[in-house]
């Protein structure tokens, strides 16, 4: 709890200091993404009592610090130029969309464990932590849900802001391609989630694989396709 | 001097065959402890008789009662026993240990099955059934005070009594790691035997949404349904009913499958619901194990719910190591309690021989100081009484600190040169543990009727 207000304060110290809250570089989108999930992580611990989540959201906190730490900071990073309020927000809201979806992977995870265990009948330490596979099913769909809804709206923003900027809507190409194929991959999970049968099992295996497109995407168009995030 | 015993019989020096005949029906508990108090050097006493156990616990003056008190008690108020030697059933346990165990007996750590809830419940009647005879004074109020808080934090801190250890609860936690919500399930029991009504109780408590009771014998079957609020259905429903059903608890004397893999598949493309948990605890078993080959269906047998339940006895026993950790805090708080009665006459006697020589000294001045302004007096009266408090600091933390209040007393009494006829508030004042491992109290008067936690 004191790591997250103290992570919120820095935030909110290079937000002030900055202007604006754009997320300017793979460094800043990692301390963004950790603190996010920390975040949902203790609203969702208080609201739901999910504390199994706690034994990989933290290490996973962690570890994305630690990334934060071993790159090097930009002594430019307070000069950047100001940037639009939409690109700002596209770039928060895919933090967070991944953060979500981060946590959708988790309750996948721990979801195929607890069939595994039910199904083999294992009863160790582990399994009795456990909640239960309704319980987790039921995160999962939340998680898929608000993840879909954050990466929805953010690129709008950021097809707002191409259309202002370009005149075109879509800059279609490698990025704009991946991009929506994450979408409509995750625009398939809500829709099937509808249909009272897509569940369970199946539903685990597309998150994961849903946050996989989602995390190599974003790694993989901004570190290597080049493109409007210039300085990742 | 107060002396703590406790000796008794439980399960596991005594065969049921003996300790169902000393346990005391209710009716007969009062007589026992009226008998038992009207003893030679009985102060207080409280008798715990559970189907596993029989414990006397007593505190007498100077010396503990030997094992032939209790035996002699025993036979005495159990006349059916005439004939039957009980000496090698019968545990004595004395001071700390005679404390400990009656700790370990509160927590649930001592019986058959590990973290079971009515022991605690069991001591509190016993204690009440003392105390309503005033039978009670403060060192049993302490030590059941104490057993009780030690119980209530091996609850809280650990997780010794989360666990199910019965086949019937066992079914039920299986259902809690599928299910969330069990309000809005549906439950099928196929078969009214007594695994299949403990499963129902159970269900009934969780909040189910609705209990089918499926039986051969339509009148058996409707007055049970009724019993359990369930609604009655024919065995020709079965296959419609499970299109419906959760979770199916199966415990039927058909030596057939009642549900085979056939069913199952006609059934799995109309059910809505995605998971189907079922429990078959029927020998020889009324469910195909093949059905399991359908996604989100799961099967247990009695086998593996045995296996759950070994699980959760091993887990308990894990717990009970954390939970005995606990005990033995709560031990060390009551041991101080006793230590620091003990003190009390001591550190009463210093401070009023000490006080008894500052107000002859003062005397002493009294034409001195009756020259001085009143604001003066009165400033030398707080400086002697400081400086007293000041040098004399340490000597009473030493006493409160000191393991062996005898030894203390005797290098307070040489140092500070205590008149040995000095008038104590107390009784004579002993040691809260000597070495003999021992628990003792100097002599309070005895307490009637004091509340319990």
């Amino acid at each position: 709890m004191g790591g997250a207000l103290l992570h919120t304060l820095s935030l909110f110290i290079l937000f002030t200091l900055r202007g604006h809250f754009t997320l300017i570089s793979l460094k800043e989108a990692a301390s963004f993404f950790s603190w996010a999930l920390v975040i949902v992580f203790l609203i969702l611990e208080h609201q739901r009592k999910a504390h199994i989540l706690g034994i990989v959201v933290f290490p996973v906190s962690f570890l994305s610090l630690l990334f934060v730490l071993g790159v090097s900071t930009d002594p430019s990073f307070l000069r950047s130029p100001t940037t639009s309020i939409l690109i700002s927000l596209h770039s928060v809201l895919i933090d967070l969309g991944l953060a979500s979806a981060a946590l959708a992977f988790f309750v996948s995870c721990f979801y195929l464990t607890l069939d595994m265990f039910l199904r083999r009948k294992i009863f160790n330490l582990f399994f009795n932590k456990l909640p239960s596979l309704e319980f987790l099913d039921r995160l999962n769909r939340e998680f898929n849900g608000l993840g879909f809804l954050f990466l929805t709206l953010g690129l709008i923003f950021v097809m707002i802001w191409s259309y202002r900027t370009y005149a075109t809507v879509w800059p279609w190409g490698q990025r704009g391609s991946w991009s929506l194929l994450v979408w409509f991959l995750y625009l398939a999970l809500v829709l099937l989630r509808r249909r009272r049968n897509f569940q369970g099992k199946q539903a685990a295996y597309l998150s994961i694989a849903g946050f996989f497109l989602f995390a190599m995407t974003i790694l993989a168009v901004n570190l290597y396709m080049g493109g409007g995030h210039s300085v990742f | 001097m107060l002396k703590l015993t406790l000796a008794g019989v439980n399960h596991k020096t005594t065969p049921i065959e003996i300790r169902e005949r000393l346990a005391y029906p209710k009716e007969h508990l009062n007589d026992a402890l009226k008998s038992l108090s009207r003893r030679e050097g009985i102060l207080e006493t409280m008798i715990l008789s559970t189907c596993n156990r029989v414990e006397i616990l007593t505190v007498t003056t100077h010396s503990s009662p030997d094992p032939e008190f209790y035996l002699s008690f025993l036979q005495e108020t159990h006349p059916v026993l005439q004939g039957h030697s009980l000496r090698p059933y019968l545990y004595h346990l004395t001071g700390q240990e005679a404390a400990l165990h009656f700790f370990e007996v509160t927590a649930s750590l001592d019986s058959l099955v590990i973290g079971e809830p009515q022991i605690t419940g069991q001591v509190k009647e016993a204690y009440e059934r003392a105390r309503s005879l005033h039978l009670v004074g403060p060192m049993l109020n302490q030590i059941f005070q104490r057993a009780i808080s030690s119980s209530k934090r091996v609850r809280t801190e650990t997780g010794i009594s989360n666990l199910p250890v019965s086949i019937s609860y066992a079914a039920c936690q299986l259902a809690r790691k599928i299910f969330q919500d069990m309000g809005d399930k549906n439950v099928l029991l196929l078969g009214g035997g007594d695994m299949a009504q403990l499963t129902a109780r159970h269900m009934r408590k969780m909040g189910v949404g609705s209990l089918t009771l499926m039986m051969r014998d339509e009148k058996k079957g409707k007055e049970l349904a009724s019993e359990y609020q369930a609604h009655y259905a024919p065995f020709s429903e079965l296959e419609n009913t499970l299109v419906h059903s959760d979770m199916v608890v199966c415990s039927t004397g058909a030596d057939t499958y009642l549900i085979d893999e056939k069913m199952v598949a006609a059934v799995h493309s109309r059910r809505k619901a995605g998971t189907l948990f079922m429990i078959d605890i029927a020998v020889p078993r009324n469910i195909d194990p093949a059905i399991t080959r359908h996604s989100g269906i799961f099967l247990y047998n009695i086998d593996d719910l045995k296996t759950v339940v070994e699980a959760n006895q091993r887990e308990r026993e894990y717990e009970a190591l954390q939970a005995r950790e606990i005990v033995r805090e709560e031990l060390s708080t009551f041991i101080r309690w006793l230590a620091d009665r003990s003190t009390v006459p001591l550190i009463q006697s210093l401070r009023s021989h000490t006080e008894s020589i500052r107000i002859a000294e003062m005397d002493r001045y009294q034409g001195v100081l009756a020259n001085l302004p009143p604001e003066t007096r009165e400033k030398v009266d707080i400086l002697t009484r400081s400086l007293i408090n000041k040098i004399l600091h340490p000597t009473y933390q030493t006493i409160r600190q000191s393991p062996d209040v005898d030894e203390v007393r005797e290098w307070v009494t040489k140092c500070y040169g205590l008149p040995s006829d000095l008038p104590n508030p107390g009784a004579e004042a002993t040691s809260g543990e000597n070495v003999s491992g021992t628990l003792s109290l100097s002599q309070p008067p005895l307490v009637e009727g004091e509340s319990p936690a």
